[in-house]
């Protein structure tokens, strides 16, 4: 890591995983980035420990930079904890992250990532979970900053009954760029997992959802579910979907959904025949698209925490 | 007192402009009740989101005046605003939005523009659970998102109850009968009486004649191919169930 990468061999559009998202046009010449040693955090907690408050990281972008920064949570059998990464940065940077999650079995954990990366800065992120049986992953992703950002998310569900809730927001504006891009993998029989993305895109922002869910041939009763919407905010916004169900077990219940579009007109005008004027009619649909997934976090003051960054930013864009 | 004088309406379709409203005349003096009938097709549904200022819905020629105030040009909220509702046939699904916050912004909105004081959670509250009581809709349904997994007399319920908390001076109720079975019909027809009021005047709009046995109107009219074509007491609508729309539709062909 101490050598430059060369700008060769990052993925470029040509490969299947990467086609929407240019990562190395973006970036431009690495050469001027300076790489950092990694900066590694672990969480370890033990059998049945629980965690009373949420914890939080920062991770934090400076200009001229190469981060590595690597995640690792384990969660042995029966711990509880609920985590907040916050992504903040200066400047033109560029943050690879790895992070890597066991849950244990009867574990849960509640992953919140609030990214409020620079205007210039670049996120790549590879996120690897394993769930034992009885597990619960509960992530939900506030996109809001950033020059370009991807997370691939790899999720396997190794033991039955495990719930994994992969949800998220992405608010953009000006030229961002956000992709999110995900592997569910039912390795095990009885478990349930659900994906729930929604946009909002303003200017020429451009929005990536890759979402598949994988069911092996054992995995029999798999409940997994998947669903991206998109409201298109300007004319120039671009949003790419790809949902994916590739199943190999004969008894499951699968499904996806994908919507892209402008704001129905029909709520607009039950709302204005009932006093609101158009403004405070779209300013109230669109924040109950964002509202309905930030409610998936299940943690009151996070979720008003999230709700407040969205109505900042609806407030400035609308 | 509404005024309806010569109304020329189009909708917008994919295939252009289509008029459906042609020169149609109507007046309420303000605490009466009229009935709009007509069969499929006769514009009943076009004149409601007319009336309301619906995009789409254009006015080519004539005037809509509420108690002399020229509505054609107004938006749907300023229409809102002077005393117009309209309870939908389709009440809208609102996902995301509890039936708590939809009336508080509503009612805020409207007292608002009316040059009133807006009412704080309190008022607001109480003045919910008042209204809702009356039209027997639990506080579960509150709680859930507008219109979003009602059942059918939920949501023209959910119609009625804005209407009772906006106090309008002029309601256009859309088929707000159809699909309700007579319990839900009755409840709904309650909660439109117990409105009426020497200042207030309504137009229901129906396909079907039993509403009229519960909301009794003043006057009746048929509408046929986007004009009145008769108007008569409550027996028209008698007979009109009898005889069904077959003379009005020859007529109009």
């Amino acid at each position: 890591m101490t050598q430059a990468l060369k700008i060769d061999n990052l993925p470029t559009p040509k490969e299947e995983q990467w086609k929407y998202t240019n990562l190395p046009r973006v970036l431009g010449d690495v050469a001027e980035l300076t790489p950092q040693e990694p900066d590694e955090i672990l969480i370890h907690k033990n059998r049945g420990w629980i965690g009373e408050q949420a914890e939080e990281i920062v991770w934090n972008g400076t200009g001229g930079q190469l981060h590595n920064p690597r995640l690792k949570i384990v969660l042995e059998e029966g711990a509880q904890l609920t985590l907040i990464e916050r992504h903040e940065g200066e400047g033109r940077y560029w943050k690879n992250m790895a992070t890597e999650i066991e849950i244990g079995a009867n574990a849960q954990l509640t992953h919140v990532r609030s990214q409020e990366d620079s205007d210039e800065g670049v996120q790549t992120n590879m996120a690897h979970i394993h769930m034992e049986r009885d597990s619960t992953y509960n992530a939900f992703t506030m996109n809001l900053g950033g020059r370009l950002t991807r997370l691939d998310i790899h999720a396997v569900l190794a033991g039955p009954n495990a719930e994994c809730g992969l949800n998220g927001v992405s608010l953009l504006q000006g030229q961002q760029h956000a992709d999110t891009t995900i592997l569910m993998e039912h390795v095990a029989p009885h478990c349930v997992s659900n994906q729930f993305y929604r946009s909002l895109l303003d200017d020429e922002s451009r929005g990536v959802f890759q979402g598949k869910v994988h069911v092996h041939q054992e995995a029999q009763k798999t409940d997994g579910y998947q669903l991206s919407n998109a409201i298109l905010l300007s004319p120039k916004a671009e949003m790419d979907t790809k949902p994916e169900l590739e199943i190999y077990a004969d008894d499951v219940k699968c499904s996806h959904g994908a919507t892209t579009g402008q704001l129905d007109e029909e709520p607009v005008f039950y709302l204005r025949s009932r006093g609101l004027n158009e403004a405070q009619a779209r300013m109230l649909l669109i924040q109950a698209f964002v509202d309905e997934v930030v409610d998936k976090i299940g943690d009151k003051n996070i979720e008003a925490d999230m709700h407040e960054k969205a109505e900042k930013w609806l407030k400035q864009v609308l | 007192m509404i005024e309806i004088k010569n109304l020329y309406a189009s909708v917008e379709t994919d295939d252009g402009e289509k008029e459906i409203l042609k020169g149609l005349d109507l007046s309420i003096e303000s605490g009466q009740v009229h009935a709009i009938m007509g069969p499929n097709g006769a514009g009943k549904s076009t004149l409601s989101y007319v009336l309301a200022g619906r995009q789409g819905y254009n006015v080519t020629d004539g005037s809509i005046t509420v108690d002399e105030q020229e509505f054609t040009s107004l938006a749907p909220e300023e229409r809102a605003a002077a005393g117009m509702f309209l309870a939908f046939q389709y009440p809208v699904e609102i996902p995301g939005v509890n039936m708590n916050t939809f009336l508080k912004t509503a009612i805020n909105a409207v007292r608002k523009s009316r040059g009133e004081e807006e009412l704080d959670a309190l008022g607001l509250l109480k003045l919910i659970k008042a209204k809702t009581k009356a039209l027997g809709i639990s506080d579960d349904m509150m709680k859930r998102a507008v219109n979003v997994g009602f059942s059918g007399g939920e949501k023209k319920r959910n119609e009625i109850l804005q209407m009772a908390m906006l106090e309008p001076k002029f309601s256009v109720l859309d088929e707000t009968d159809s699909g309700l079975d007579i319990d839900a019909l009755k409840i709904v027809a309650d909660g439109v009486n117990a409105l009426r009021s020497p200042e207030r005047s309504f137009l229901v709009i129906t396909h079907y004649q039993r509403l009229l046995d519960y909301i009794k109107p003043d006057v009746v009219h048929v509408l046929a191919d986007g004009k009145i074509v008769k108007t008569g007491g409550p027996e028209l609508a008698l007979e009109l169930e009898e005889k069904g729309y077959a003379d009005f539709i020859g007529e109009a062909a």
